[in-house]
């Protein structure tokens, strides 16, 4: 079945995911839900992304804890995606005649949609992941696939040697044609890390995703399965050379990281910038309030905040409170996050609505970081309760309350 | 019992000079990012609600473009929901131009009125914002037997006097009105009831006063209804004591939405969600060595220099070594490096130069007309 209307790409993100490496931060949400940058989450990048480049028609794997993701999508309004054909679309794993299973797979989980993606007759399929944050045209990439008359163009970039060995790795060669594919390479030989997004010319996909189901020994995966078999059968894979910013945010560290990159000038990912809005769910705060005794300094805060603190290099999402004379620096403090009065934060995240109390210190000071960097960041998670006095020391992960002598251990 | 919302978009005794050249009063920015049609907006969604007229007169241009479909009020339904009423070539009497008074305004639409499936109409004024339980309000004026509601207020919260322009009401021993006055002098009153530009009143007896009030020439709803048919209707008076923002001049604006660097107001005024249209801007950034003190500031401003007791509203630059005191800044103004400003009221899209300096009074504030150039 058909609309019998054609719509020449359709993108579908791959928001199934735990991200079960950002720890308490995943308890109870999917990946692609865990907030960034103020205000965002980091699924609005690729949905934004999508709608800047022209797509509108997106299909949303879900599958580990869907919930949160769901009611935030909801109809898809804030990213332009409430259509009258096409907009987003929240695909779960379901039930049939023959029963049903859950996605075994990053192929797998489009297996199952095959028709969805059938009813808009797709030239061309826009595989994404929703665990990076960057900023991309993908119209352009669509062109060079075009260009290169690909049956598979995967978007690369060149990551430090030292770090290929984690990604899907290619070997090129000068036109783009891709000779090569390993994924997750122990000696890797080549530094053009494929980015997981790919266009696929739907027919040939389709076919290569049938056989991927045959095939009882798979795992059913992109990179494991279906892109070496391509490879394999000599189809046209094309790799096309991304240059902006683009960062993995799988890890506590890559996460903290990725969030003070907003915060640096001299990192290329500018989120204010007009022709390309990131675009997310308002929270519908009143504007942030500064009180008589705040500092801050090189730092974002969102609607809705109370400062009478300290805050340095600092992010803050909507509804944070920060009371006199607590101090937050090198920080990440999520919705409605309270943090009392001679409280002392640093290289922390803190999760939505988690409560700091009077005087606790939480993660590394500036003195302790001597050298390590900041190697060890400290996790307080969803609506935890850390209370008056407590120390939590710079690394520690707090999942539960902690009052008292217990602290830290 | 289900209510009609009808907000009068614009008010007919303002000065709030430069600032309502080009726009209607609903349409200033209030509080940083909210514009003021959307406290009364947010007050009817909050108390349930859904069916709301607002009714337009002139100027209305950003008022349209901020409020679109209704849907970031949670108005755009299919019963009821948001409906701009703007007047349109001819009236009835065939006359172009613009309403004589606000039963004109009424009798107009009294069509798009008559198709809600509403029984009691709630009419509300934008010069004047509070937030009122409409339920309980329209409750009470339903027990009382009342023809109409009028709600007034003692309160002056902190104003000298009682506004200009205001209707002052009197009532008997069994709270019903006998007389309206209008308020033309300066001179400080107190212990005077004053109405809030709030009433209630069933639509089927809104609707045959209007055509009556029309077929004698008469176009004001305070004098000509409330006033010249206090001894036939049954006007009840229904007194609000919560917290109340006058706006109809340039020094009661100002005061106004200084208010809203007070806790205690800030907590009562945001009790309940006020909805506005989302822009999508980045949160705000703070850069090293600015100073920020006491004030509200929104989404998508970049502050470099010095910021006390004032409103800034969203995607503001303020530059280095600038230094911005008692003031309200509107949206995508820019403030370059060095300037100094005290008590003043940058419109929209304004641009600062380097080391310009303005400085007004609190009882007069300078106002810079919007896409200036200093």
């Amino acid at each position: 079945m058909s609309y019998g209307q054609k719509t020449e790409m359709v993108a579908m993100l791959l928001a199934g995911g735990q991200g079960s490496r950002l720890g308490i931060l995943t308890k109870d949400v999917a990946k692609p839900a865990v907030p960034f940058g103020g205000k965002y989450r980091i699924i609005d990048f690729p949905l934004s992304n999508c709608i800047n480049s022209g797509i509108d028609t997106i299909g949303v794997l879900t599958q580990y804890r869907p919930l949160e993701l769901n009611a935030y999508i909801g109809s898809g309004q804030p990213w332009d995606l409430d259509r009258l054909y096409g907009g987003v679309f929240i695909l779960p794993p379901y039930m049939d005649g023959k029963g049903g299973e859950w996605y075994k797979g990053t192929a797998n989980a489009i297996y199952q949609n095959m028709n969805f993606i059938d009813l808009y007759d797709p030239e061309y399929v826009l595989i994404l992941s929703g665990d990076h944050i960057y900023k991309m045209n993908y119209d352009l990439m669509l062109d060079y696939h075009k260009e290169k008359n690909a049956d598979c163009t995967i978007a690369v970039i060149q990551v430090p040697w030292e770090e290929a060995g984690r990604f899907g790795v290619m070997t090129a060669a000068s036109d783009g044609r891709i000779l090569q594919f390993e994924e997750k390479p122990k000696e890797p030989k080549s530094n053009l890390a494929s980015m997981g997004v790919y266009i696929f010319n739907w027919q040939k996909l389709r076919e290569y995703l049938n056989k991927d189901e045959e095939d009882e020994t798979s795992d059913n995966d992109f990179g494991k399965n279906v892109i070496p078999g391509m490879l394999h059968s000599g189809e046209n894979l094309f790799a096309y050379e991304f240059k902006g910013y683009w960062k993995d945010v799988g890890t506590i560290q890559s996460l903290w990281e990725a969030n003070m990159d907003t915060l640096d000038p001299n990192v290329p990912l500018e989120l204010n910038d007009p022709p390309w809005r990131i675009y997310s769910r308002s929270s519908n705060m009143p504007p942030q309030y500064i009180g008589e005794n705040a500092s801050i300094s090189n730092s974002s805060i969102a609607d809705g905040c109370k400062i009478e603190g300290t805050i340095e290099n600092s992010i803050l999402f909507p509804g944070v409170t920060v009371e006199k004379g607590a101090r937050v620096s090198n920080s990440i403090l999520m919705h409605k996050v309270v943090v009392e009065e001679g409280a002392c934060i640093g290289y922390t995240i803190v999760a939505p609505s988690a409560e700091i109390g009077r005087s606790a210190k939480i993660g590394a000071s500036e003195g302790d970081m001597s050298g390590k960097v900041h190697d060890e960041i400290t996790v307080v998670g969803e609506f935890v309760k850390v209370g008056e006095g407590v120390t939590v020391p710079a690394g520690v992960s707090v999942g539960e309350d902690i009052f008292g002598e217990e602290a830290g251990r | 019992m289900s209510i009609l919302g009808i907000i009068f978009s614009y008010s007919e005794r303002e000065n709030l000079r430069e600032l309502t050249r080009m726009r209607t009063i609903g349409s200033l920015p209030m509080a940083g990012k909210f514009r003021i049609i959307d406290f009364p907006l947010s007050n009817f969604v909050n108390d349930g609600i859904y069916d709301v007229a607002v009714i337009a007169r002139e100027n209305y241009h950003s008022l349209m473009d901020h409020l679109g479909s209704g849907k970031e009020w949670d108005l755009m339904r299919k019963r009821g929901g948001l409906r701009v009423l703007t007047p349109y070539g001819k009236s009835e009497s065939g006359r172009n131009g613009l309403y004589r008074g606000s039963i004109e305004a009424l009798s107009n639409n009294m069509h798009s009125f008559r198709r809600s499936l509403a029984d009691t109409v709630i009419l509300v004024e934008t010069s004047i914002l509070h937030s009122m339980d409409f339920n309980y309000l329209a409750e009470t004026h339903i027990e009382s037997n009342a023809d109409i509601t009028a709600v007034y207020t003692r309160q002056l919260n902190g104003y000298p006097t009682v506004p200009m322009g205001v209707a002052i009401l009197r009532f008997n021993e069994e709270n019903r009105l006998y007389d309206l006055s209008i308020n033309k002098d300066d001179m400080s009153r107190q212990d005077v009831c004053w109405s809030t530009g709030v009433y209630v009143i069933n639509k089927s007896l809104l609707e045959s006063l209007v055509a009556d009030a029309m077929a004698y020439g008469k176009y004001d709803f305070n004098e000509d209804i409330v006033h010249r048919l206090a001894g036939n209707l049954n006007i009840q008076g229904y007194e609000y004591k919560g917290h109340l923002l006058e706006v109809s001049s340039v020094a009661g604006y100002m005061k106004a939405n200084m208010n809203f660097l007070n806790p205690v107001f800030r907590e009562k005024a945001f009790q309940k969600p006020i909805y506005t249209k989302s822009k999508d801007s980045v949160p705000a950034r703070y850069f090293t060595g600015c100073q920020v003190k006491n004030s509200i500031i929104s989404d998508g401003c970049r502050i470099e220099g010095t910021v006390e007791n004032s409103i800034i509203s969203r995607n503001v630059i303020i530059g280095k070594d600038a230094v911005v005191k008692n003031s309200i800044i509107m949206q995508n103004t820019e403030i370059m490096r060095g300037v100094h400003l005290n008590h003043v009221i940058l419109d929209k899209d304004v641009i600062v130069r380097e080391n310009r300096q303005l400085s007004g009074h609190v009882t007069y504030p300078v106002v810079v007309e919007k896409a200036s150039i200093i």
